[in-house]
């Protein structure tokens, strides 16, 4: 009895908030319109009119993270990659071995995740190659294809990721690979400065005022919004290869890290 | 080299289709993306998804899955629905649960695969083990009509592996 009285009152409270909040304007009244920053944004995100302001692309939280505040994410991503690059070397010296026996859990189970596997490449795929068209972009999809090494490990084995060639080396080398690539369509615009003389600016996508550089905002008559294509793939994988190593690394067993990690004793 | 791609040709139109499907449009450029990371995809996982690429590419095998899946999801789903909601539904509720054997005659992963997932998917019986070298499952079943694997299979999964047997053995 008391139990339901309790419950009882909850639903009361809960029922009469509620209707607080949406009819009684309990919470302040709604904000009604478009304020002027997103206003800026919703005008020029895609806007063959006016060039200098535009990032040619209808996704304006991409156009934003790769182009208008393109720096700052530079610096995120960096951020992420500096934590990578210090599990990899909190791991020094622990060598990723192939074992010949892999359990890992039924052969039904097996076989769906297997199936699976493409899917999971094409999907993490769209997310990167449409980023610049619909929400997603290259760190999701990163972090979406991250799942298959991670069911992997799970559903086979670690080693059987690791005898398929998804070893920390090719990891971190495909890893770097995106980062390189990241780093070159920033830097594209200093090449063309240097070339044919004319201002640009690092990470610098459309044409500018004072600058005539601009990356191609179609492709065969498809969009692909200038450098925020390229970033987003090459970030895809960067990403994908980045958590890939995490996953490898922390899949390791504990006693055999301490075994390289505890060092010697002395008398 | 020219067989891992012949293998790939299955995955990698399935994994076409998924991009597609899941992009939402089917501009060209979503076509010219899609066939580059379909191709990659089937590539990557070919030599661990097909064993067999003609088997893989067989039309009749694929007929055959096509009419399986309307006799799953037409004539075997709504009986079992019928019969586990008719149970729900009495008063009496006559239920005999138990875990029994059911015993299968396949060889490949596919195979028993699929037979398991429609065990599992079929309202009233839930693949909860197997053992490959018996060749049996273990079965959770509502209403046990009796343990031993005449009539388990019987009841069960006869008419699934009739079918699967054509699609992927």
């Amino acid at each position: 009895m008391r139990k339901f009285l309790i419950a009882a009152a909850v639903i009361v409270i809960a029922v009469l908030a509620s209707i607080a909040a949406t009819v009684g304007g309990a919470l302040g009244p709604l904000f009604n319109g478009v304020r002027s920053l997103a206003e800026f944004y919703l005008l020029n995100v895609f806007n063959p009119h006016n060039q200098t302001l535009t990032a040619m692309s209808p996704e304006a939280v991409t156009s934003i993270v790769w182009d208008y505040r393109g720096l700052d994410t530079l610096f995120e991503t960096v951020v992420f990659y500096m934590a990578i690059i210090g599990c990899v070397s909190l791991h020094r010296g622990i060598e990723l071995i192939r074992k010949r026996s892999e359990a890992g859990l039924s052969r039904i189970v097996k076989t769906v995740t297997k199936i699976l596997i493409p899917l999971n490449i094409v999907i993490a795929a769209s997310i990167a190659l449409h980023g610049h068209l619909t929400p997603g972009g290259g760190f999701q999809a990163g972090a979406a294809m991250a799942v298959a090494p991670i069911i992997v490990i799970v559903v086979f084995s670690r080693f059987f990721l690791l005898r398929k060639g998804v070893t920390k080396e090719v990891a971190l080398s495909l890893r770097s690979m995106g980062l390189l690539g990241i780093a070159l369509v920033a830097l594209i615009p200093l090449i063309a400065w240097v070339t044919t003389g004319s201002a640009a600016y690092v990470m610098q996508n459309q044409v500018k005022a004072d600058s005539s550089f601009s990356f191609p905002a179609y492709i065969g008559g498809s969009l692909v919004s200038g450098s925020l294509i390229w970033y987003n793939i090459f970030e895809f994988l960067a990403v994908t290869f980045g958590f890939t190593i995490v996953f490898l690394l922390l899949s390791v067993d504990e006693e055999t890290v301490r075994k390289v990690l505890g060092g010697e004793e002395h008398e | 080299m020219v067989r891992r791609f012949v293998k790939a040709v299955t995955p990698g139109i399935v994994a076409f289709l998924t991009y597609v499907v899941f992009s939402g449009s089917i501009r060209p450029y979503d076509v010219v993306t899609g066939i580059i990371v379909s191709v990659v995809a089937g590539i990557i996982t070919a030599e661990l998804l097909v064993m067999s690429p003609t088997k893989a590419l067989n039309p009749v095998r694929l007929l055959w899955l096509i009419i399986y899946g309307l006799y799953y999801l037409i004539i075997a789903e709504s009986r079992a629905h019928f019969d586990v909601a008719k149970r729900i539904i009495n008063p009496k509720m006559p239920i005999k649960p138990g875990i029994v054997r059911v015993p299968f005659n396949v060889k490949t992963d596919y195979a028993i695969t699929s037979i398991a997932n429609s065990i599992t998917n079929t309202p009233g019986t839930v693949v909860v083990d197997l053992n490959t070298e018996k060749q049996v499952y273990y079965v959770h079943w509502i209403d046990v009509k009796a343990p031993d694997p005449k009539t388990t299979f019987e009841h069960i999964s006869k008419m699934f592996e009739r079918f699967i047997k054509k699609v992927f053995e």
